[in-house]
Formats: structure tokens, C-alpha cells, sequence
């Protein structure tokens, strides 16, 4: 994508009456598109063509007027691993008794919550075959273009592909005037998209087809600007929401101001606490860019919880989980006073690492044991800021507002039902995530072959709080009690 | 490892054993006619029980190898290592008799009193060291990192001194009160080319002066090493600069300070880890030399 500094795109720019001539145009304000010469051309693409690249930034979507192409992750999908140790006899043996010691990762951090990859795109991607297929008629590129997110994923041409890209301001007049293009996109998702969401959450991968064609008409499709208040604290809730593009902030009230509970992104969903509670909405849901929801009302909701006993019981469980970890934080956050300790961020911490100077002697065996815990490849560096006789090491906070999750264009960073985040092996490099971390705790890490090209394929790396075993390894295998893993709200209110 | 509360059920063990084994070690000394003897019942007792102590506080070695292992929390292993060592020296010296014995045995006891000492030392120096480096260098960073560090400070030093960059890159103060670690904010050079008859004392310093002063090592023992001339020489700098330039020379001397915690922290690491380049190969020596002499003296009995 080439854009020039007054916002006009390089290339076969269209005309007035090209673009008029297009269907997906129909019912477009004529004075708006003028204004807007310039913002959209036509492109040409032989097989084999990239069309865009995963984790690129852009600002322009596509639309695809003629041929066919192909949607996939070139990074591969792959777990991190350091280099590799000595090799014989020897590294049998010791490959061997790693096995007998290493935690089992296989229901753990290599086992990802949904069955699809959240694209920027109608289609979503299977986990086990991460390619797809767009064609006429279809768009890509939208959060791109709305919200600047890095591109998700490749798109390459399989045959002769004709397409239009767009700068925002042309998909604004689209998608606002064009009541064809719009029913054409709702359509598109209501088709091929809706059914991958609702059954990549384990939650309802039991709904029958049956079900989700009678589904498929009848939810509403809706959008909402930055800062567009979707459910409000205190409303009758009357709907679930499943996120379908873009990033939704979930929040509640506190005596101190708004507590920050979790930031939702495409595929997930909302609304269900308060639909299976006292039928009042238990927080607000806030969107924090271009979101577009798909709303099943409450007549449709009930229906589905009659039918499927097992989703209703699941649904129960987990808002119970998250009704009890809500409580629990506000009751925390009301009782903690707000002091200096607030200019480090420590108090966003659920679970800091804080390494006692005092004891510490330097030796480096967290590192270590961070390192063979995750393959060779550490997550955490004994280096930071100091708060009182205390190091902040750079490993992740488990932040009570984790501003690495907003953007991530794979989804591919989340938050597990306890506290940790974790970064699923379809991470696609794009460092999104660690430029969001205030705190500078998530490292980019070159992975393969192309650790020696000048811009090797990488993934981001963040501390998981060692998943799957009693206690993280960098405090486990410190020798001189230095290293703690503590909620600091608890552990500086104990101190104080 | 600092001896706190922690080490109580150790200690109470440590306690209860050395008693009752000096208790034995009396009554053993007070019956033996010809004087205690290694090769006696009880002096073989002591030799066993000592050697089990000294081997299970080795293993210490070995875990730390595989610091992933779920094999027991490290504190705890080294807990043992301490007191278990500990334990092993008057055990060894009751069955000893307090003597050194022939050839093999002298090397042994003296390798043995070697990796006591040095232990003891170690964890003596552990008891203050920690907290002196916390204390005298607020920015401290990986040990490895040292060089690293010392010459993007000297890179940034350069690039104030011409006036094309300014005091970020490696300036996160950590000393500010209580709170520590607030990232300084950023000051723009002055905008006076390189070449401006101003900023020849700084060129000029830098070149005397600091470029010496960061040379890989501890930068010998030049001037700027010691804290009060350092601070005169910057006083000096500032009469001979324009006012203007006053801030240069003030993220200069910073970035000598930081200069000098970097020094402070090489020395004092090398305090703190030092003694194990004794401790631990004679330790070894140790278990090695002691399985030649229970061997050597089995066979000839």
C-alpha cells in the first residue's frame, strides 16, 4: 500500500463515475465520493501476488471485485524453543529425565482455549489448518483500516485477482451509504463467519446446526464507534453479545473510579452475567475502537440455554468464576490506599515478581531456571526498577489492565480463566503487544531460520507464571529466598 | 543466604547433634588408652557420619545444575548445605582425633579446612554484601551487562559532548527517594555545533579525562574513580564553560557516577562470588580425595 501525505492512495485511482459504476457503491452520497477522489484504487494481482502481510501496518482494506485468493499465517505456528543442548547419549539421557520433570504443557500453554484464529477478515482460521479462502464480494483489512491495527494475517492472490483499496474514509461512505455493500458484508458474516464464532468457543460448540441456521437471521448485527457505551452498569440486560470486530472494554464502578475487568476482543462474548443473574448488566462494556457486535436478544438466549442444558450450565459456571474474581478485586482495590507506589504501576500488578535485594546474591539461577522451565528461551531479566529494597525484574505483572491485549490482530495474547497471560503459539510477530506493555515485560524472540535475515520472523514472549505448577521456577529455584511471586496490594499493605 | 528464622529447625538439629556427638567424642577420648583413632569403632562412626554430611551437602552442586528441577525448593537444599557442611567439620575432626594424620589425610584435612573456611566466609560476605551493593549502587544492572552498559555511556557521553544527543539512553535514575526508578525525563542538547569554541573543554575533558576513566576493567585508577575529586573536577569544567553548556557537564558527571557504580558493582561481585572459585573445585577435591582415603585405608586396614 502506497499513501500519500494528503491521504490519497498511489496507483489506478478510480473516477467519479468508475467508482458510481461499481454495485458495491450504490446509494453512495456522489458529493462525499468526489470529495474523496483519490482514496480508492484499483489494484492488480497475478497468482501468487501478496496482497498484504501479516503484522504489516497499513490503513487500507480491500475489497475483492474479481478471482479468488488465499488467507493464511506464514509465521509458523510453533512453540518457542531455545537452541538445542548436547546431543548423543548424554543429551538422551538428560532429554529423557526433562521429560520426568517438566510440567505436562500439553493441557497447559499449548492447549488454546478456542478451535479458530480471529483474523481481520469474514472467515476465521482453523487452528490445525490455518488457511482460508476469500472471494468476490469480500472485504479484508477492515480494523486495519478503521483502527490501524497490524495486518493479521497474509493475503495472496490465487488466481487473477482485481480489487479495490480503500483509505477509511471511502469504507465510511461504504459501509454508512451503501445499504448493498452493508447488507453484503452482514450477509457474508451471517453465512460463513457466525457459525466459526459461535462454536470456537468451547461454551457453545455444542449448538446444532439446526439451531444456528434459525440463529443466523435473527441476531442483529451492530456497530459502534470509539468510545460508544454498548451495555451500561445497572441496565436491564436484555441481550449476549458476541464480539465480532475490534475491542470491547469491560468495566465497573468503584468508590475510587472505573476498575478496568477485561478487554474483549473478536469471538468473545458478553452480556451473559447479567442475563443469567438479577437481569441487570454487572458491568459496562465499552468500545474502544470500530466495534461491530452480534447481538442475540433475550427471547433467542433463553431458547439456547432451554435447549442446550450444557451450555446453560457452563455459562453459569464461568460467570460464577468471574463474578467471585470481580468481587474479589474491588474489594481489594477499595480497601488499598493510593500512595507513591502508583507511579511504578504496581498496583495494576495481580502477581509481581519482586526480588529481595537484601538477600539476593546475583546468582542468576531464576534466569536459569526461567530458561529450562520454557525451553532455553528466558522470560524473565534481572533488571528493572527498584521500589524500596526491592528489584521489579522485567517479567509480566499479570496487569489488573492489560493493555497488551488491546490490538492484537490474531488474538493470539489472552488472559487464561486465572491470572496469567499467555501468547499462543500463532503469535505472529507483529510486537504489538510488547509496544503496548507499559512496563516493557513482553520481548520480541527471533525464532527459526530467519534469525540471520534483516527481519527475521519472531514471536512475542511473556512470563506465563509457569502454568501448570505450584509455584513459578524463578522462585522455586532461588537459593536464598529472594525471589517472591506476591499480589503487592496484600504484600505492601501487610508491610505498611 | 542470610541467617534468619528460617534456619531455627536447622539450627536446633545443628545443636542437638554437635552436643551429643562432642558428648560421645569425650567419652570416646576419655576410654581410648593409646588416644582417639580414625580407624577405631567410633572414630570410624564419626568418619561415616561425617562423610554422609559432607555428601549430601555436595549434592547442593548438583541441584543447582537443574535449577527447574521439582526436587525440594533451592532455599531448602541449600539450608542443608550450610548446616549439614557445618556438621561435617567436627565430625571429620572427632574422627580425625584433631590430627592430620599421614601424607593423604594431611592433603585431605587441609583441602577440607580450605572449603570450611571459604564456606564461612562466603556466607559471612552474604550476610552483607546484598545489601551494601543495594545501598552503594542504586544503578546496578546484570552483571554481565557491565561492559555493555560502559560503553553505551561512553557513547552517550560523546554524543553530549558534540551536542547531538541528549542524557536518555542508559539515564534511569534509581535513587530518588523511597520510590526508585523514575525514567528522568529526557533533556535536549543545546543546539551549538560541534565545532563551536564553547564546547572545547568539554571535548577536551572527555578526552583527557573520561575516555581513561571508561577503558574496560575498573578504568584504573584515574581520578574521576574517586567520588570527591570527581566532583571538583566537574566543579572546575563548569568555570570554564558558558552557563549554558552547565547542563552538559552535569549529565556528564552523572554518567561518570553511573560509571563508578558500574566499577563498584564489578568489585563487588567479585567480592561475592569469588570465594566459590576456591569453594567449590576444593569441595570436590574433597569428595574425591576422601573416597581414595576411606578406600586407601580399607585395603590396608
Amino acid at each position: 500500500m502506497n499513501a500519500e501525505p494528503e491521504g490519497r492512495l498511489q496507483g489506478d485511482a478510480l473516477s467519479l463515475e468508475e467508482i458510481l459504476a461499481l454495485p458495491a457503491f450504490e446509494g453512495c452520497s456522489q458529493a462525499l465520493l468526489k470529495k474523496n477522489l483519490g482514496a480508492v484504487v484499483r489494484r492488480t494481482y497475478e497468482p501468487g501476488d501478496v496482497i498484504c502481510r501479516e503484522g504489516e501496518y497499513g490503513s487500507t482494506a480491500f475489497l475483492i471485485l474479481e478471482g479468488e485468493t488465499e488467507v493464511l499465517l506464514e509465521t509458523p505456528l510453533a512453540h518457542l524453543v531455545g537452541s538445542p543442548g548436547r546431543r548423543g547419549l548424554l543429551g538422551g539421557v538428560k532429554s529423557f529425565l526433562q521429560q520426568l520433570v517438566r510440567r505436562d504443557e500439553s493441557d497447559t500453554e499449548r492447549t488454546p482455549s478456542s478451535r479458530s484464529i480471529p483474523i481481520d477478515a469474514s472467515v476465521d482460521l482453523a487452528q490445525d489448518h490455518p488457511v482460508a479462502t476469500l472471494g468476490e464480494g469480500e472485504l479484508f483489512g477492515e480494523m486495519t483500516c478503521m483502527s490501524f491495527y497490524p495486518r493479521s494475517a497474509t493475503v495472496r492472490a490465487t488466481t487473477r485477482v482485481v480489487a479495490l483499496e480503500m483509505l477509511r474514509n471511502i469504507l465510511d461512505i461504504l459501509k454508512r451509504g451503501s445499504k448493498t455493500f452493508k447488507a453484503q458484508l452482514d450477509a457474508n458474516y451471517r453465512e460463513r463467519a457466525l457459525a466459526t464464532h459461535l462454536r470456537s468457543l468451547p461454551l457453545f460448540a455444542g449448538l446444532t446446526e439446526e439451531f444456528i441456521d434459525g440463529l443466523r437471521e435473527r441476531v442483529e448485527l451492530v456497530a459502534y464507534g470509539p468510545g460508544d457505551v454498548i451495555v451500561k452498569q445497572g441496565d436491564e440486560a436484555d441481550a449476549l453479545y458476541l464480539v465480532r470486530i475490534g475491542f470491547v472494554k469491560v468495566s465497573q464502578r468503584s468508590p475510587g473510579g472505573e476498575v478496568i475487568l477485561q478487554y474483549l476482543r473478536r469471538g468473545d462474548y458478553f452480556g451473559e452475567m447479567g442475563l443469567l443473574g438479577a437481569g441487570v448488566r454487572t458491568a459496562s462494556c465499552t468500545a474502544l475502537d470500530h466495534v461491530e457486535v452480534v447481538r442475540i436478544g433475550k427471547t433467542d438466549f433463553d431458547r439456547m440455554i432451554e435447549h442446550f442444558p450444557a451450555i446453560h450450565e457452563g455459562m453459569r459456571e464461568t460467570a460464577a468464576v468471574h463474578e467471585r474474581e470481580n468481587a474479589e478485586r474491588m474489594r481489594e482495590l477499595s480497601t488499598v490506599s493510593v500512595d507513591d507506589f502508583l507511579t511504578q504501576g504496581l498496583m495494576q500488578a495481580q502477581s509481581l515478581l519482586l526480588i529481595d535485594l537484601d538477600k539476593c546474591t546475583r546468582c542468576d539461577d531464576c534466569v536459569r531456571a526461567c530458561a529450562s522451565t520454557h525451553d532455553d528461551v528466558t522470560r524473565l531479566i534481572r533488571d528493572g526498577l527498584r521500589f524500596d529494597n526491592y528489584l521489579v525484574p522485567t517479567s509480566c505483572r499479570s496487569c489488573h489492565d492489560p493493555l497488551c491485549m488491546i490490538g492484537c490482530p490474531v488474538g493470539s495474547i489472552r488472559r487464561r480463566e486465572s491470572k496469567e497471560i499467555v501468547i499462543e503459539d500463532w503469535c505472529i510477530g507483529c510486537g504489538l503487544c510488547a509496544k503496548n506493555c507499559p512496563y516493557g515485560n513482553i520481548n520480541m524472540h527471533e525464532i527459526g531460520e530467519g534469525a540471520q535475515q534483516a527481519k527475521a520472523p519472531s514471536k512475542a514472549i511473556t512470563c506465563d507464571l509457569c502454568t501448570g505448577l505450584k509455584e513459578p521456577s524463578c522462585v522455586y529455584a532461588c537459593p536464598h529466598d529472594a525471589a517472591l511471586r506476591i499480589d503487592p496490594q496484600r504484600f505492601f499493605r501487610r508491610g505498611a | 543466604m542470610l541467617i534468619d528464622r528460617s534456619h531455627r529447625g536447622w539450627a536446633i538439629f545443628f545443636g542437638i547433634a554437635l552436643t551429643t556427638s562432642t558428648i560421645l567424642y569425650s567419652m570416646y577420648v576419655a576410654r581410648a588408652a593409646d588416644g582417639p583413632s580414625g580407624g577405631s569403632f567410633m572414630g570410624l562412626l564419626f568418619g561415616i557420619a561425617g562423610t554422609a554430611c559432607m555428601g549430601a551437602a555436595a549434592l547442593l552442586t548438583v541441584r543447582k545444575t537443574k535449577p527447574h528441577w521439582r526436587v525440594g525448593r533451592a532455599s531448602a537444599w541449600l539450608r542443608g548445605h550450610l548446616w549439614l557442611g557445618a556438621l561435617s567439620f567436627p565430625l571429620i575432626l572427632f574422627h580425625a582425633g584433631f590430627g592430620f594424620g599421614g601424607p593423604l589425610a594431611a592433603v585431605l584435612m587441609g583441602a577440607f579446612w580450605v572449603v570450611f573456611v571459604t564456606g564461612v566466609w562466603g556466607l559471612l560476605l552474604q550476610q552483607i554484601l546484598p545489601r551494601f551493593i543495594t545501598q552503594q549502587v542504586p544503578q546496578e544492572t546484570v552483571y554481565e551487562q557491565i561492559d555493555h552498559v560502559r560503553v553505551q555511556l561512553l557513547e552517550e557521553a560523546i554524543a553530549l559532548t558534540r551536542g547531538s544527543g541528549s542524557r536518555s539512553a542508559v539515564a534511569r535514575k534509581k535513587t530518588a527517594g523511597a520510590i526508585q526508578g523514575r525514567v528522568v525525563e529526557s533533556r535536549a542538547a543545546i543546539d551549538v555545533s560541534e565545532y563551536d569554541e564553547a564546547r572545547q573543554p568539554l571535548i577536551r575533558f572527555l578526552d583527557e579525562r573520561m575516555r581513561p576513566f571508561f577503558r574496560r576493567g575498573y578504568g584504573g585508577r584515574t581520578a574521576l574513580g574517586n567520588p570527591y575529586r570527581r566532583q571538583a573536577m566537574f566543579a572546575e569544567l563548569k568555570t570554564k564553560l558558558h552557563p549554558e553548556l552547565h547542563p552538559v557537564a552535569e549529565d556528564l558527571e552523572a554518567i561518570c557516577d553511573q560509571r563508578a557504580q558500574l566499577n563498584t558493582q564489578r568489585r563487588l561481585h567479585h567480592w561475592l562470588h569469588g570465594w566459590l572459585l576456591v569453594h567449590v573445585p576444593l569441595s570436590w577435591l574433597v569428595v574425591v580425595l576422601t573416597a581414595v582415603h576411606a578406600a586407601v585405608s580399607l585395603w590396608y586396614g
